[in-house]
């Protein structure tokens, strides 16, 4: 009844004859050379990160002008999920957890809960435009939400928690909102990615610390990372992995706190930083 | 205020409301604050289990031959007390999946979404042979009742891919998802706090070449995760990325590579004989 090859269960066509190539194995379909164009996911969808601790934890006064302009954006047509990041709670849970020596994983998985609170305070408040709480268990009914017309709310955590890496140093979590926004945008293939935060783009230090740090208007993932730079804007994690994109090449960072960036943004107009893949 | 009220500490003054800590107005992104971080003692979730990682391709696709003794062992270990987690992984279909996802252009990240549906299915399998003895199965959502399963004396039983999803980051080389069942497994083990973890696969260990084709091939005892990521060798019975995880582990400070066709090997591992190989982290790191 069963067939064996090499004393393993088999039946015809587990190995597929692709084009009727005898022998393609996983690894030659999976060779460079050998690889088919990616299929884009959600080619019309920009994926937008409202920040944590630059725009969220600074209440009314930052967050209701940036969701007046989202609101007016959707009328537009412009297709988008919004995404929120953590800020000072996530810190303080983390400073928590790492006094108590937890490891990096339960500093993932607590931090987890500081996003999902954000994203459901942005969906009450968008809610009569039609603002919608969207878990990632939902993610695959994206287009029904899109052709809806409404606006998907989503926590910027990636779903890794118990499951993050613990990094090469320290014990902070590295893929936190920034890097879930990019990897939810790389995977769909997204219009763009938008980080609105509350400085005008990329600096050369923290320049809230630091006056006499520099704005840097363009720069690829690779020059970034060899600089060597201490602070960035971003996570580092979102370099490495724009580094190796396969579909989303740039993510941009503006200030939100500027009236008219995020619809700038959309627009397709060249405001704050960008940082691309490459050389 | 009152002095009874001050340890909750809420700081404004710069536009934002801040909960005071250590890492209050910090990008969390500085190479100096994640340096400061560095250090200090991390406790384990649930020590003095170990982790057993069962080879999809190389046991599961065996069906009876191999899965019969193998669970006949590894029922009379639950039995004499021996406390684990068993992980599953997916074999041929899990292949085949990858296969026509790739002809289909999938991204990386629709790769990692549905390759998993074939560990649940071994998953399935296995807690089917081994629930007469008192395995059930422990998905991500009961991952915090593990304690519950144990102490009833039951075996639970996992798949192995982390559920990265759509969220799987791009490869460093060609679109397959370098997350599968072999790191998700070793990162639970490392989150737990196992003092062991054997992955359970067809060969005696790791090999300088393929033994399937060379059976002169010399077996490795023992090698630190740096070097044979070094040594680059081309048919690694892990994923390469299980070694990348080990250089960086605060707990876990070595897995075994054990063959699941010969079980008295599991039987020894607990016994904490030298079996199989032996892989380490090539640098100490602090635990609790």
């Amino acid at each position: 009844m069963t067939t064996k090859r090499d004393g393993k269960i088999w039946i015809e066509g587990l190995d597929n004859l692709f084009d009727g190539k005898q022998g393609t194995t996983l690894d030659t379909l999976a060779a460079e050379e050998n690889l088919k164009p990616i299929v884009p996911v959600m080619p019309d969808v920009w994926v937008l990160k409202m920040g944590g601790q630059s725009i969220m934890d600074r209440g009314a006064e930052a967050v209701n002008p940036i969701l007046e302009e989202l609101v007016q954006a959707r009328k537009d047509g412009h297709e988008y999920i919004l995404c929120t990041g953590g800020g000072t709670r996530a810190r303080h849970a983390y400073a928590v957890a790492l006094d108590l020596g937890l490891p990096t994983a339960m500093l993932a998985k607590v931090g987890a809960s500081i996003p999902v609170q954000n994203a459901r305070m942005l969906q009450m408040l968008l809610a009569q435009h039609g603002g919608i709480m969207v878990y990632a268990e939902d993610f695959e009914k994206l287009p029904l939400f899109m052709r809806m017309g409404v606006i998907p709310i989503m926590s910027g955590m990636p779903p890794f928690e118990f499951w993050e890496k613990p990094p090469k140093v320290g014990r902070i979590p590295a893929n936190r909102t920034d890097a879930g926004v990019y990897l939810m945008a790389e995977f769909l293939a997204a219009k763009g990615v938008i980080y609105i935060k509350d400085e005008d783009g990329l600096y050369t230090d923290d320049p809230k610390k630091n006056p006499d740090a520099k704005l840097i208007e363009e720069i690829t993932a690779r020059e970034l990372l060899d600089s060597g730079q201490d602070d960035i804007v971003v996570e580092r994690a979102v370099l490495e992995y724009l580094d190796r994109a396969n579909s989303m090449t740039e993510v941009r960072i503006i200030n939100g706190m500027k009236r008219g960036q995020v619809t700038a943004a959309l627009n397709g107009e060249n405001v704050g930083s960008v940082i691309r893949k490459g050389r | 205020m009152a002095e009874s009220e001050t340890p909750e500490q809420l700081v404004t003054g710069d536009g934002r409301t801040h909960v005071s800590s250590g890492l209050m107005r910090e990008s969390l992104v500085s190479s100096r604050l994640l340096a400061a971080t560095d250090g200090g003692e991390v406790r384990a979730m649930v020590p003095n289990i170990h982790m057993i990682a069962i080879g999809g391709s190389s046991i599961m696709d065996r069906g009876a031959d191999a899965l019969l003794p193998l669970t006949k062992t590894i029922a009379e270990i639950s039995d004499e007390g021996y406390k684990f987690v068993l992980g599953v992984g997916g074999g041929a279909r899990a292949r085949h999946t990858l296969m026509i996802g790739l002809d289909l252009g999938l991204p990386v990240g629709g790769l990692a979404r549905i390759v998993g549906g074939i560990e649940e299915q071994n998953r399935d399998m296995l807690q089917f042979l081994l629930a007469p003895h008192g395995a059930v199965t422990l998905i991500k959502e009961h991952f915090q009742d593990l304690q519950l399963f144990l102490s009833k004396g039951m075996i639970p039983i996992c798949i192995g891919q982390p559920p990265y999803h759509a969220w799987e980051p791009p490869a460093r080389e060609g679109r397959l998802p370098e997350n599968g069942s072999d790191v998700g497994l070793f990162l639970m083990a490392e989150l737990l706090g196992a003092p062991q973890m054997v992955f359970v696969k067809d060969v005696d260990g790791i090999f300088e070449e393929d033994p399937r084709k060379n059976p002169n091939a010399a077996k490795i005892d023992e090698i630190s995760a740096a070097e044979l990521l070094e040594r680059d060798l081309p048919e690694l019975p892990i994923e390469v990325e299980v070694l990348r995880c080990l250089e960086n582990t605060r707990l876990l400070s070595s897995f075994r590579v054990i063959n699941g066709l010969k079980p008295q090997m599991l039987r020894d591992f607990l016994q904490g004989k030298p079996v199989g190989t032996r892989v380490y982290r090539s640098a100490e790191r602090n635990r609790a």
